[in-house]
């Protein structure tokens, strides 16, 4: 694997990248400020906002890096380059995880902050965690799809599933035995419930992250 | 180290409708190829193999001795690439692509850069989206040039150029035959465009090579034969006749394989030649195309 090809393409999709990056900073920290000025309403306005944004930054930036080197026809010009497939898919999955995942813990960090602060939310705390890492998993179905299909069409449904797939999960998770429980108490739980959860979350991205190089390496016509 | 910089050999690729059949291409080092086909025809395709792009179904395919697709990325730092449906990113500038691409390739020449820059009348600030596609050509073929390629692979570069610009492409990349080592392959259905740069020709035709040689030899073996034939004369029997038109007293032979004696052979079998005509590359590129296709039919 040529590292340095690899950054240097992860710094180039970064630099087309770098003005959603920052509205998206700007978009979440705005959020974070509106949830923290304390009132129920501005709580529920503030998280939604935090998800859309959540969501935002994972469109835009996989629309961007991935669909779009192919809407642009500029793959032919960054698959001239001296990489191979693998080292071109990898620099697509890190690329975007690198934008996202700070963006995604900042958001994390300041949620759980809040509730850890607010005695009266404590019970959110697993929920929170699960939550936050379901969003993960969808950006990460969504940068699979896209990268294995190059389709606007189907990262358009995994963005959609994705979506869908975090009002199910939250139904689910605030239903299940030891998530239940202690949802709307005044204290900070974590159970054996909760670990497996974020578990299965992370072997589910795993599973679309490797399936995406496995299925990339076996790919006979990259353009 | 091989004096073939690209060799094609028993290369196949099938798709729904279109199969590039049993391909077999070498390229010698310092040579310029012309590879010429309609639309359609296999050119791209070939190119994309060459490039690692595609994977072919079966055969080898080396090139400046590395296999293809495997090795490609060692490949690619000496393979300078421009192809018509290629891009440069539009939001970048051609100082950013310059930038970018310096660090990768060892042997980029700045100054050469610099050169082609005032050569072409680019503006390294401006950004791609502004330029025409004339100026998106010449950038694109600037920064192939830069890296100093060993191999340049140029896929329909002067297709929707007007004139002049197609002028000054074609004008340095005969600049750039002052460098022996340097092998273009040169893809287009514009015969003209070929016949000025070139000095080894193909011809595809529906996936399938159907003549590669000299550019000269060529030239030289293909002619049309103008007959006068006496009132009960037969066409005489050449060799390499592909194709016979004209009217049954006043024959044309298109021949593959022209020799000076044919003409003494024609007036001993009692047909007066009339005139022996030189064809361009487009003739000879139509009437190989015509023959094969003729053959393909009966």
């Amino acid at each position: 694997m040529n590292y340095s090809m690899v950054k240097t393409l992860i710094l180039k999709d970064w630099y087309f990248q770098r003005t959603a990056i920052l509205l998206a900073f700007a978009g979440g920290a705005i959020s974070l400020g509106i949830v923290c000025t304390g009132s129920q309403a501005a709580f529920t306005i503030g998280l939604i906002l935090l998800v859309t944004v959540m969501a935002m930054i994972s469109a835009m930036t996989v629309m961007g890096n991935v669909l779009g080197e192919r809407e642009n026809q500029t793959l032919a010009f960054a698959m001239t380059l001296p990489i191979s497939y693998v080292e071109y898919t990898t620099s697509k999955i890190l690329g975007n995880l690198l934008i996202f995942v700070p963006f995604w813990l900042t958001i994390l960090a300041g949620c759980l902050g809040l509730i850890v602060a607010t005695p009266a939310i404590h019970g959110f705390f697993a929920f929170t965690v699960i939550m936050a890492v379901e969003i993960l998993l969808s950006t990460c179905l969504m940068i699979a799809v896209a990268l294995v299909t190059e389709s606007k069409g189907w990262s358009i449904s995994a963005m959609v599933t994705g979506n869908l797939a975090l009002n199910v999960v939250g139904y689910l998770v605030a239903h299940l035995p030891g998530i239940k429980e202690g949802i709307f108490g005044t204290q900070i739980y974590w159970t054996p419930a909760a670990t497996i959860s974020v578990a299965i979350e992370f072997a589910l991205i795993a599973l679309f992250l490797g399936g995406a190089f496995y299925i990339q390496s076996r790919k006979k016509d990259f353009i | 180290m091989s004096d073939l910089s690209v060799q094609f050999a028993g290369v196949s690729k099938k798709y729904p409708h279109f199969a590039l059949e049993n391909i077999d291409l070498e390229l010698p080092t310092g040579s310029i190829m012309g590879f010429i086909g309609a639309n359609g025809a296999g050119k791209s395709t070939t190119i994309r193999i060459l490039m690692g792009l595609v994977h072919q179904d079966c055969g080898s395919v080396q090139v400046l001795g590395h296999p293809m697709p495997s090795d490609q990325a060692a490949a690619k730092l000496d393979i300078g690439f421009v192809s018509e449906d290629m891009r440069l990113y539009g939001p970048a500038t051609l100082a950013w692509h310059m930038d970018f691409l310096r660090p990768i390739y060892p042997r980029w020449d700045q100054s050469y850069a610099d050169k082609l820059v005032q050569r072409f009348d680019l503006k390294p600030q401006q950004k791609i989206k502004g330029l025409s596609h004339g100026q998106r050509v010449k950038a694109a073929l600037l920064l192939a040039l830069s890296r100093r390629p060993r191999l340049l692979v140029l896929d329909e570069p002067t297709t929707g150029l007007d004139p002049v610009a197609r002028h000054e492409v074609l004008q340095e990349l005969m600049a750039v035959l002052a460098d022996e080592d340097r092998t273009i392959l040169f893809s287009s259905h514009n015969t003209l465009d070929v016949e000025q740069i070139s000095d080894q020709i193909t011809f595809i035709d529906r996936g399938r090579i159907i003549d590669s040689d000299d550019k000269e030899a060529f030239l030289d073996r293909w002619r049309r034969l103008r007959l006068v034939l006496p009132p009960d004369g037969s066409i005489p029997r050449l060799p390499g006749v592909v194709e016979v038109g004209g009217s049954n007293r006043l024959p044309v032979l298109t021949t593959n394989r022209f020799e000076p004696a044919m003409v003494s052979v024609c007036n001993d079998l009692g047909a007066t030649v009339q005139a022996v005509d030189t064809m361009t590359l487009e003739e000879i590129f139509v009437a190989n195309v015509h023959c094969r296709r003729e053959r393909l039919t009966a």
